[in-house]
């Protein structure tokens, strides 16, 4: 009880300590916001991304261009075996005659097809994807089109396919943004507490000579910065929250002109909570590791 | 109390070694009062430097209250320095807290219990006389008040070894026979005393044992006065 008021007092006193220098308090942690704020930011554009090329996805067609030795009943067979296979949603079938009268009417050349003695279409079965997964088309599509019959499998998508790759090496780059900021945090967080370190460093050496542990020493600064990336981390979530709602307007109107209700959305409390906690922990580190360098400067035994 | 077997302490400054103690012995019997003088540089600081374990001997033996302080691992130290009243010539106050916090220090440090730690700061301010200046700052007292505050904090967790490091060193003659009648007065209440100085007039006036240093060698010992 006595310990964790104890804890209690030096988080409060870090917190008056804060409080008494807003300026210096308000330029830290204003970088260390921004910086968490930039990946941060970036993921949460990417999860949308994702979300929206996921419902592309869903609606993900390919087409199978039969062979002209396909009877109608055999087509028919065919659609009924590939609806049997996991990934896929539906099979429509459309005859040679009904391909070339929808040709006649979209294209505009019906006169020309007119002048045919036959009918140059093939018939096809438009396969409609139930993949959630981009990698799995790759698969699916051998698979179709090495079954009998079938002269042309063309994945209506393959776009998709490219965009999907594309995010995943922009999530790399997120990855590797955060990895580094993350580092930035540490650094800027450390280099702050080494200097308040070195700052007090007279009360520091008083402390040891009258009997405090090193744990008694540190433990004002690790709270310090423990609270400088937990406030960051916040501010941080703030300022994404706050450009995502800048950006929601124009986007729902570009979604709109798409005939879309697609709207951003944030990173929501879960992950937001999240990301103050990461900047709780990369302060604690950071103050941590700067803390113990610079007591070992000042050692008393 | 404290106990020296041999002691030297040895610094390494360049090509040449600095020899600040040079094979020093000497025991100090519980509830005695004991000055150490020399000129400066004599290895008086060094001393209380080694029995505060601000540093270790370079060579010998050094017990303080039957503690080993050669052995005595590092986790330990803060621990032992709570068992130890310790008087700087500079006071070494923090100058941003009053006087209270200042002398409230090694409790709150100690982890002594909340209830306990204005009854225990104020007895301390009483002891020297500056009960009325707790909510002051530092700065806004005398020379002489200011040392005062140093050893309330010195006392402030009852030990039963005081040391203290040239504690009148910047005070006048008056001021000085204050400071030292302080001591004097914890000595009679059954502390241990050590006290480093060159005020010869003071160490005479209180006839007590005198230990003398040159050049880090233990020159003379009057030895214990009852």
């Amino acid at each position: 009880m006595n310990y964790l008021l104890r804890h209690v007092q030096v988080l409060l006193a870090t917190l008056g300590q804060m409080a008494r220098a807003p300026l210096a308090t308000l330029l830290t942690l204003t970088v260390i916001g921004i910086t968490l704020a930039l990946p941060s930011g970036l993921y949460v554009m990417l999860d949308n991304l994702q979300r929206l090329s996921a419902g592309w996805d869903r609606g993900a067609q390919a087409s199978l261009f039969l062979k002209r030795t396909v009877t109608e009943a055999g087509a028919h067979k065919l659609a009924q075996q590939i609806r049997t296979l996991s990934a896929v949603a539906s099979v429509d079938y459309i005859s040679r005659e009904a391909a070339l009268s929808e040709f006649k009417k979209q294209s505009g050349f019906g006169s020309v097809l007119n002048a045919l003695d036959s009918n140059p279409l093939p018939a096809v079965l438009v396969v409609h994807l139930a993949v959630e997964n981009p990698a799995a088309v790759e698969p699916l599509m051998a698979t179709l089109a090495g079954l009998p019959g079938v002269e042309l499998a063309q994945l209506d998508i393959e776009w998709l396919q490219r965009l999907a790759a594309l995010l995943q090496l922009a999530e790399r780059v997120v990855a590797i943004l955060a990895t580094l900021l993350s580092l930035a945090v540490l650094l800027i967080i450390g280099n702050t507490i080494r200097l308040a370190v070195v700052n007090r460093q007279t009360e520091i050496e008083i402390i040891q000579l009258v009997g405090g542990t090193p744990g008694f020493v540190r433990r004002p600064f690790l709270y310090s910065g423990l609270l400088q990336g937990l406030l960051g981390g916040l501010l941080a979530w703030l300022l994404v929250e706050a450009s995502l709602l800048l950006l929601s307007g124009p986007t729902r109107e570009l979604a709109g002109l798409y005939g879309s209700n697609f709207a951003l959305i944030g990173l929501g409390a879960d992950q937001g909570v999240s990301l103050a906690l990461a900047g709780g922990l990369l302060g604690w580190i950071g103050s941590r590791l700067a803390v113990g360098w610079q007591l070992r400067q000042i050692a008393l035994h | 109390m404290i106990q020296l077997n041999h002691v030297s302490k040895r610094y390494l400054s360049g090509p040449s070694d600095y020899v600040a103690l040079r094979d020093v012995s000497f025991t100090v019997a519980k509830g005695e009062m004991l000055f150490v003088t020399g000129h400066s540089g004599a290895g008086k600081s060094t001393l209380l430097r080694l029995l505060t374990l601000i540093e270790r001997p370079t060579r010998g033996q050094l017990l303080v209250q039957n503690k080993n302080l050669e052995r005595l691992a590092r986790w330990r130290v803060p621990y032992y320095r709570r068992e130890l009243g310790v008087v700087f010539q500079d006071n070494k106050l923090l100058t941003d807290r009053s006087v209270f916090d200042n002398v409230a220090l090694p409790l709150v440090a100690g982890g002594v219990s909340h209830r306990e730690i204005p009854k225990r700061v104020r007895a301390a301010l009483d002891l020297v006389g500056l009960l009325s200046k707790e909510k002051l700052h530092p700065i806004v007292l005398s020379g002489g008040e200011q040392q005062r505050v140093g050893i309330a904090r010195a006392v402030v967790n009852r030990p039963p070894l005081l040391l203290a490091d040239e504690p009148t060193g910047n005070l006048d003659r008056q001021l000085s026979g204050t400071i030292f009648d302080l001591f004097h007065d914890f000595n009679q209440h059954g502390v241990t005393v050590l006290i480093a100085t060159h005020d010869l007039y003071q160490v005479e006036r209180l006839g007590k044992r005198v230990l003398t240093l040159k050049a880090g060698e233990l020159v003379h010992d009057t030895g214990a006065v009852a």
